[in-house]
């Protein structure tokens, strides 16, 4: 099932909105961060905690409050069309209401930022986007989400093959008790992508490659997936995401696991991803949705409070909560 | 008698509780230092020292009062009861403790002797009252003693919490001691009387010899030249019937275990996973007459009819064969074995397959993998090794169930495999070997030591070499 390519330019009306076409131009590439600006930020990641802390005197929108906002250091500015739309998407567990009637478009090769406070319902959002939430027992999602304009929530949508085309990346490392070939090989058996063993070895090679582990581990692609480091089984589980060729990638926290070192990889690895996917990810660290993301959309108490181009979002919000978020004055 | 004084002991050391608590806080009170324990500890303390030593006494005196009396009487019996035939001197003497208690003797004695009993049971109620009252005494010095002694030392600098703190150990320990002697003690009784066994009957013959019949082996001279103690064939049994137990319960237990942590809803979860747990207590003597009354039959009757279908056709020697076929068979034995299995095979497994992380369920189920692709692909390969430890848990279960097979397998000792035959295993061996009138030493009930021996060395491997695999496995996810 490849669901047909979706464009709507009549959407893209404000930017503000997750509009497609106010960045017509070619993909921002990682290389276009200025070298130097991302080498004395990412020690930053280490004091995420300290810079976060409120300070006192000022809680105005004020020139103080900008200070403490992180600098934005992404590249900016969307680079394709819509790819994922939300309409009304209200998320019930039982009888509890987690999500409540969130609109929002992603754009495709992207990396769109969800930050909020614990609990705000962003892993929620996160799993409706898969049929993820099809999982959980008691759980039950109402409002209308479109991919590439097809509706994934029909009965005509097999929310499997759904999920063969939106990979996730979990929160704590998760590879499967196998070898790191196994591993990337999983999904590729699993839908019959390859008919032989080259083609096999040439999907793992080539995953691995473009999850930036294949150097580390390719003297040992039949040891345990489990014996890697935090940082190499999340790079891992990356691959293994996208040896299935997926269309959109969704990281719940990823790097919440992880050292600032393995952080810094994988942040890395994201924004060279963003070429080839649309990428969601959910992510506490304010500092972290700086670094990587293009669109942020800031949840609160499950709803969706903001969503705008990370830089404005950082530098100029216009929601009272948005900015009392990214300044560290709750969550 | 003595137990009398329970209450008052209780009483006395309640008293030294409160006791020692009111000392402890005048004490403290009037001291400058600040006191180590607070008051009710030394009311503790108090009546530990307080109860325990009387405690002792009561029991030394009820352990010992009985030998004790009986020799004072026996040394002190009048010429005539003394040179009566032992066993009557103790009917004698049995009967004068009734006659003491107010009650009737058992026997009618001859005149002389009925002249004698009275006599006798008012000296045995002397000596008893005598006997109660010194213990008593001894109980109420030993409480005094340790009274004194506590008194002594409560102050604020006396560390009660921890002295209590201290016995409550010691008696933790002494219960788990215990518990472990005895253990020990069972094992190295069956080492001692397998040992005899094997004096009279060599290792080799009775682990590689395949005939068994201890029946015939009635004369000591027979044992050993007649190879009736080889164990082959209850071995043999043995392991049929475990065979198709297993046959039954692993499938069975795994699959039912996977659609209740996979597949079931919260509520068919809620409402299968107790009926198990209740299958899982039922006695097994229940199964077994379940064995011999209902599946046995049914099972003959299938076999018979098939048999008599088969009977003058292409396959007629095994029509002949399956109309033969008995009750007591190895297939009924090992199914219905099987059957009470499961609960344990599954719930075993359910707690593996749950404690595998969530995580990887996630993950699969990310990938675009079905239930069963994740079970058969993530999950079971995952659970593996503590599915195969949870089997072996079973197997030994299985290798040392009796009552099922007592009543359901039957006696023959046959060296076959063949299920619908009659087999016999290690438990029904030991049970028919030891009930029923047996003199103790013969070859024949010592048989039943190396039988125990040899069980409990395999379900001991067994059980060791499972647990060893589970705990590897939780660690693995902790
Ligand atoms: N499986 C679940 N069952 C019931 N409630 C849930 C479940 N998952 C999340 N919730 C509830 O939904 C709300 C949003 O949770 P979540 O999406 O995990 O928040 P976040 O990822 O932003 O921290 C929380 O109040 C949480 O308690
Ligand atoms: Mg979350």
């Amino acid at each position: 099932m490849k669901l047909p390519f979706f464009h709507n330019p009549a959407k893209a009306s404000d930017g503000r909105e997750g509009g497609a076409s106010d960045n017509p131009g070619l993909p921002l590439m990682g290389g276009q961060i200025v070298p130097g600006v991302t080498d004395t930020t990412r020690p930053d990641e280490t004091r995420d905690e300290s810079f976060l802390t409120p300070e006192p005197e000022a809680d105005a929108r004020g020139a103080p409050a900008a200070q403490r906002v992180p600098a934005v250091t992404a590249a900016s500015g969307t680079a394709g069309p819509t790819k994922i739309m939300a309409r009304d998407v209200s998320v019930f567990y039982g009888e509890k209401q987690a999500l409540y009637d969130v609109s929002l478009d992603i754009p495709d090769k992207t990396v769109t930022a969800l930050i909020g406070p614990s609990g705000c319902g962003k892993s929620t959002f996160l799993r409706t986007m898969n049929r993820m939430n099809d999982t959980i027992q008691g759980c039950r999602v109402t409002g209308r989400i479109e991919m590439d304009g097809n509706d994934i929530n029909t009965k005509a949508i097999d929310p499997v093959l759904l999920r063969a085309q939106v990979g996730m990346v979990f929160q704590k490392p998760n590879p499967f008790p196998k070898t790191i070939y196994e591993n990337v090989a999983y999904g590729p058996k699993i839908h019959g992508l390859t008919t032989n063993k080259t083609e096999l070895d040439g999907v793992v090679e080539a995953s691995l490659k473009r999850a930036g582990l294949w150097e580390e581990v390719a003297d040992r692609l039949h040891s345990a997936g489990t014996g890697l480091s935090g940082g190499q089984q999340q790079r891992l589980v990356i691959a293994r995401a996208i040896a299935v060729n997926p269309e959109v990638i969704l990281m719940d926290e990823p790097c919440s696991a992880l050292d600032p070192i393995a952080t810094a990889k994988i942040e890395e690895l994201i924004d060279e991803l963003r070429e080839r996917y649309c990428i969601v990810i959910v992510t506490h660290s304010m500092a972290q949705a700086a670094r990587v993301s293009q669109r942020t959309a800031f949840f609160h108490m499950g709803r969706l409070v903001e969503t705008g181009n990370t830089e404005e979002i950082f530098t100029n919000p216009r929601e009272r909560r948005t900015l009392d978020y990214i300044t560290g004055r709750f969550g | 008698m003595i137990w009398l004084f329970l209450p008052v002991l209780i009483a006395l050391s309640a008293l030294a509780f409160f006791g020692g608590r009111e000392i402890a806080s005048r004490r403290a009170g009037a001291s400058a230092i600040k006191a180590h324990s607070r008051p009710s500890q030394h009311g503790y303390y108090a009546l530990i020292w307080v109860g325990v030593p009387a405690l002792v006494v009561l029991l030394a005196a009820a352990i010992f009062s009985g030998p004790i009396e009986q020799s004072v009487m026996q040394a002190g019996a009048p010429d005539s009861i003394a040179q009566l035939e032992p066993f009557r001197r103790d009917a004698f003497f049995n009967d004068a403790r009734l006659v003491s208690a107010g009650q009737q003797p058992h026997q009618i004695w001859p005149q002389a002797l009925a002249e004698q009993l009275t006599q006798e049971a008012r000296r045995y109620g002397d000596l008893s009252r005598l006997l109660s009252l010194g213990c008593i005494v001894g109980a109420l010095v030993a409480a005094t003693l340790g009274g004194l002694f506590v008194y002594t030392r409560i102050s604020p600098t006396l560390r009660a919490r921890n002295r209590v703190e201290g016995w409550i150990g010691g008696v933790l320990f002494t219960c788990s001691v215990v518990a472990v002697l005895t253990t020990l003690g069972i094992v190295f009784s069956l080492l001692w009387d397998s040992l005899r066994f094997f004096q009279s009957v060599p290792i080799a013959e009775f682990l590689f010899g395949t005939q068994w019949s201890p029946q015939i082996a009635i004369r000591a001279d027979q044992v050993g030249s007649t190879g009736a103690f080889g164990a082959v064939p209850l071995f043999a049994g043995t392991f049929l019937i475990m065979l198709i137990a297993m046959l039954v319960a692993a499938p069975i237990g795994l699959f039912s275990a996977i659609y209740l942590s996979e597949y079931a809803s919260r509520t068919s979860r809620a409402v299968f996973k107790p009926i198990l747990e209740i299958l899982a207590g039922v006695p097994t003597v229940v199964y077994g007459f379940f064995a011999a009354l209902t599946v046995g039959p049914a099972f003959r009757e299938a076999f018979n009819g098939l048999g008599a279908l088969m009977v003058g056709g292409p396959l007629d020697g095994l029509g002949q064969y399956l109309m033969l076929v008995q009750n007591q068979m190895a297939l009924v034995a090992g199914a219905v074995m099987g059957i009470m299995l499961i609960p344990f095979v599954s719930s075993l497994s359910d707690d593996i397959i749950n404690a595998v992380p969530q995580s990887l369920r996630d993950g699969s189920y990310a990938m675009g993998a079905t239930k069963s692709e994740t079970v058969k692909r993530v999950l079971l390969p995952a659970a593996l090794p503590g599915i195969a430890g949870a089997l072996l848990l079973a197997m030994s279960r299985a290798i040392g169930e009796t009552m099922i097979v007592t009543m359901a397998a039957g006696l023959a000792a046959n060296l076959t495999l063949n299920p619908l035959d009659t087999v016999t295993t290690v438990t029904v061996q030991i049970v028919t070997l030891l009930t029923g009138d047996q003199e103790f030493d013969s070859p024949k009930t010592l048989a039943a030591f190396g039988l125990g021996l040899t069980l409990f060395l395999v379900t001991l491997l067994l059980n060791i070499v499972a647990q060893r695999i589970v705990q590897k496995y939780r660690e693995q996810y902790d």
